[in-house]
C-alpha cells in the first residue's frame, strides 16, 4: 500500500513536469508556425506559385483553429501540482536544505531530540497548512468561481494545497518515527557524485551510466528509510 | 520591535537544523496568529498564489534542460573543443576548465551542476596528467560558479521574482521598477566573461609559476572538429540568449525550449543518454524543482509579513536617516551576505534578503539591475567557501577530498574572485553597460 503511495508520487511528478514542458514547446511552436505560413503564403501569392497558395490557406487555417491561449495557465497548475507533490517526495527522500552546522556540533542525544524537534515542527506546519487550505477550498467550492482560460473550478485547482500538505505531514511524521526507531535519516547528499571512485579515470568516468539519483543541482544519493 | 521579535524568531527556528522553507513558514504563521488580526485564511490563499506566476516557471525548466546537459554529453563535448582552443598555452587543461564551465554556465542555470558536469570529467584527467589535485579543484570550483552569473541564471530569476511587484521609490520620489528577468540575463554577460577572464589569468599565471603540463597544439582540422562535435551544445547559447534578447521567447518559454533541445540532443544526437533513463532524470529535477517551489512558496509567505509589517520601508527610512551613503550601504550589503552565505544556500538568501534590501538599495538610488548583480556575485563567493558551500562539496565528491584541504586549494581563485566583487559592487557599468546599450 504504502509502495503504491510511492510509487504514484514519483510517477505523478514525473509525468507533470514531462507534460509542462511539452506543453509550453508546442504552444511556442504553434505560434511561431503561423507566422510562418503567412510568409510562405505570400511569398507563393507574390511568385504566382499557384498550387501553394490554396494548400497553405487550408494549413493555416487549421492551424489557427487549435487554440492554445490556455497553455500558460494549464502549464502553472500542472507545476502547482508538482510542487506540493514534490515537496511531499522530497521530505521522504532528505532534499529539503536546512542548516544544520550547528546542530551536528551537538552531542548525539541532544542532536536527536532538535532534529526530532525539526521533524514535528514540519508535521506541525504542514498539518496546519493541509486544515486552513481544506478550509479554503472548501469555501471556494461553494463561490464556485471558475479559471479565467481554462474555465474549471478552481476549488480543484486549489485542491493541490490541502492535499499536498496532508500528505507532506505524512510523510515529516513517517520520517520521524523512522528516525526515533532506527536513527536514520534520509539525507539528500548534494554533494556527492556517481559514477566518480577514488581510482577514476577518464574512461570510466565517460562510459558512467546516467547517475540515477541525481537531482537539479548536483548529483547525489538518497539514503531511504529502511521501512518502505 | 516586531521585526526584531520575527527575525530573531526566524534564525533561532532555522537553527534547530529543520527545513529553511519549515522555519520561515512556522515563524509567519506563529506570528499571524499571535500578533495580527490578518485573516488566516489569506495565508491559505498566498501559499498558492505564491508560485502562480509564469516566471517561476522557468525554474523548473532550468533545472531539467541543466540535467540533460550534465548527463547528455554536452560537457564532455565543450571540454574537448575549450582545450583544443587554449590547452597549449599555460595552465592547459586547467584553463581549459574555466572556458568549458563559462560555457557550460551559458547553458545551465546553476553553479553546483556546472561543477559537476565540467568537473567530473577534466578533474581525473588533470590528475592523470600530472597536474597536482589541489589545482584542479581549486579551479573548477570557482569556475563552476559562473553557472549563476552566466545567463541562464536560477538565482536571478528569484532575485527577479523576489523583488518583482514591489513599491519602491527612488531617492527623487519616483517610484522605481524592479528587475525583469531578461535585463538580468543580459546584465550578467559582461561581468560573467569578465569573472571568466579574470579567473583563467590566475590559472595561467599560476600554472605558469609551477611549471604545469600543457598540451601539445591542436591543429585547426582538429580545432574544427572538436567545433563541430560541440556545436549541438554550444547552438542552445543561441537559442537561449539570443531568443530572449530579440523578444522571440520569454526567459520560460526560453528555458522550456532548451530542455527539450537538451533532450533530442542528449538522446537522440549524442546518445549519451537512453531513453529509459528519461524518467529519472524527470524525478530528479522534478523533487529538485519541488524543493525550490517551496522555498519561495514560503519566502514569498514570509515577504507578504514583512510588507504586511511595513518593515522593508522603515529600514530604509530609518538608513535615510542615519545618511549612509550609498558605497556605505554597499559595503554592509555585501558583508551581510557574505555572512549569511556561511549559513544557507543563494536560493534562500535571495528570497529572504532581496525583498528587504531592495527599497532600500532603490531608495539610495543603486539601479536595480545592478543590485541584482551585485547578489548574484556575492551568492558565487559564498557557494566557494566553508562550511555550507556547495560547489565544494561537490568538488569533493568528485575528487575524493578533505573539504579543510579544499578550502585551502580553492584561496587563490577566491581572492579573485572577491576582488572581483568589489569592482562589481563600485563600478556599475560593468553591469549595466549590455543592457543599457540594448535599450532595455
Amino acid at each position: 500500500m504504502l509502495r503504491l503511495l510511492d510509487r504514484l508520487e514519483e510517477v505523478m511528478i514525473g509525468t507533470l513536469i514531462a507534460g509542462a514542458t511539452l506543453l509550453i514547446f508546442v504552444s511556442v511552436v504553434h505560434r511561431y508556425s503561423l507566422g510562418i505560413i503567412v510568409d510562405m503564403y505570400s511569398y507563393a501569392r507574390a511568385h504566382d506559385i499557384a498550387w501553394a497558395a490554396p494548400a497553405l490557406r487550408s494549413t493555416f487555417m487549421s492551424v489557427k483553429s487549435i487554440n492554445l491561449v490556455w497553455a500558460q495557465e494549464l502549464c502553472i497548475y500542472m507545476f502547482v501540482w508538482m510542487a506540493k507533490f514534490g515537496a511531499a517526495y522530497g521530505v521522504r527522500t532528505g532534499i529539503h536544505v536546512g542548516i544544520d552546522v550547528l546542530i551536528n556540533r551537538l552531542p548525539p542525544e541532544r542532536r536527536k531530540i532538535m532534529i526530532l524537534f525539526g521533524l514535528a515542527c514540519g508535521a506541525f506546519f504542514t498539518g496546519v497548512i493541509a486544515v486552513l487550505g481544506a478550509n479554503f477550498v472548501h469555501h471556494m467550492y461553494y463561490a464556485s468561481s471558475i479559471s479565467p482560460d481554462l474555465e474549471i473550478q478552481m476549488w480543484i485547482v486549489y485542491l493541490a494545497v490541502p492535499t499536498g500538505s496532508a500528505l507532506m505531514c505524512f510523510r515529516f511524521l513517517q520520517v520521524a518515527f523512522a528516525f526515533a526507531r532506527t536513527g536514520e535519516l534520509p539525507h539528500h547528499d548534494h554533494g556527492h557524485v556517481d559514477g566518480i571512485e577514488d581510482d577514476a579515470d577518464i574512461e570510466a568516468v565517460e562510459a558512467a551510466p546516467v547517475t540515477p539519483d541525481d537531482t537539479g543541482i548536483a548529483t547525489g544519493s538518497d539514503r531511504l528509510p529502511k521501512d518502505r | 520591535m516586531d521585526a526584531l521579535l520575527i527575525f530573531v524568531g526566524l534564525i533561532a527556528l532555522m537553527l534547530t537544523g529543520m527545513p529553511i522553507s519549515i522555519a520561515l513558514g512556522l515563524t509567519v504563521l506563529t506570528f499571524l496568529f499571535t500578533m495580527t488580526q490578518v485573516p488566516i485564511d489569506t495565508v491559505a490563499l498566498k501559499l498558492f498564489t505564491g508560485i502562480e506566476k509564469f516566471e517561476i516557471m522557468a525554474i523548473p525548466f532550468f533545472i531539467l534542460a541543466g540535467n540533460f546537459l550534465t548527463h547528455g554529453g554536452v560537457a564532455r563535448r565543450m571540454i574537448n573543443f575549450a582545450t583544443a582552443m587554449v590547452g597549449h598555452w599555460h595552465g592547459g587543461l586547467g584553463l581549459g576548465g574555466v572556458i568549458a564551465c563559462a560555457l557550460f554556465a551559458a547553458v545551465s542555470g546553476s553553479s553546483p551542476a556546472t561543477v559537476v558536469a565540467i568537473g567530473s570529467v577534466i578533474l581525473p584527467a588533470m590528475v592523470k596528467q600530472g597536474f597536482p589535485k589541489q589545482f584542479g579543484a581549486g579551479v573548477i570550483t570557482t569556475s563552476g560558479a559562473l553557472g549563476i552569473l552566466i545567463p541562464p541564471s536560477i538565482v536571478m530569476v528569484m532575485y527577479a521574482v523576489a523583488t518583482s511587484g514591489m513599491q519602491a521609490v527612488g531617492p527623487d520620489g519616483q517610484p522605481v521598477s524592479s528587475a525583469s528577468v531578461g535585463e538580468l540575463f543580459m546584465a550578467g554577460v559582461v561581468p560573467g566573461l569578465m569573472l571568466a577572464g579574470f579567473l583563467a589569468f590566475t590559472t595561467w599565471n599560476r600554472a605558469r609559476r609551477f611549471g604545469y603540463p600543457r598540451l601539445p597544439k591542436a591543429s585547426l582540422r582538429e580545432r574544427w572538429e572538436a567545433f563541430r562535435k560541440a556545436a549541438w551544445g554550444l547552438i542552445l547559447i543561441v537559442i537561449v540568449i539570443g531568443g530572449i534578447y530579440t523578444g522571440i521567447f520569454t526567459p520560460t518559454e526560453a528555458a522550456a525550449m532548451s530542455a527539450v533541445y537538451a533532450f533530442v540532443i542528449a538522446v537522440f544526437v549524442y546518445k549519451d543518454m537512453k531513453l529509459r533513463d528519461v524518467p529519472r532524470v524527470l524525478l530528479s529535477s522534478a523533487s529538485m524543482s519541488a524543493m525550490l517551489l517551496y522555498i519561495i512558496t514560503n519566502a514569498v509567505l514570509f515577504s507578504f509579513l514583512m510588507t504586511h509589517e511595513n518593515i522593508p520601508q522603515a529600514l530604509g527610512n530609518w538608513m535615510v536617516e542615519t545618511g549612509l551613503p550609498w558605497w556605505g550601504f554597499l559595503i554592509v550589503v555585501n558583508i551581510l551576505l557574505l555572512a549569511a552565505g556561511n549559513f544557507m544556500e543563494p536560493s534562500s538568501i535571495v528570497l529572504i534578503m532581496a525583498p528587504i534590501l531592495f527599497p532600500v538599495a532603490v531608495r539610495l538610488g543603486i539601479d536595480p539591475v545592478h543590485f541584482g548583480i551585485m547578489i548574484v556575485v556575492n551568492m558565487e563567493v559564498g557557494m566557494c567557501h566553508p562550511p555550507v558551500g556547495l560547489n565544494l562539496y561537490v568538488a569533493s565528491g568528485i575528487t575524493k577530498m578533505g573539504i579543510t584541504e579544499l578550502t585551502v586549494a580553492v584561496w587563490p581563485w577566491l581572492l579573485t574572485m572577491l576582488v572581483f566583487l568589489v569592482l562589481v559592487t563600485y563600478v556599475p557599468w560593468i553591469s549595466l553597460a549590455l543592457p543599457h546599450a540594448l535599450g532595455m
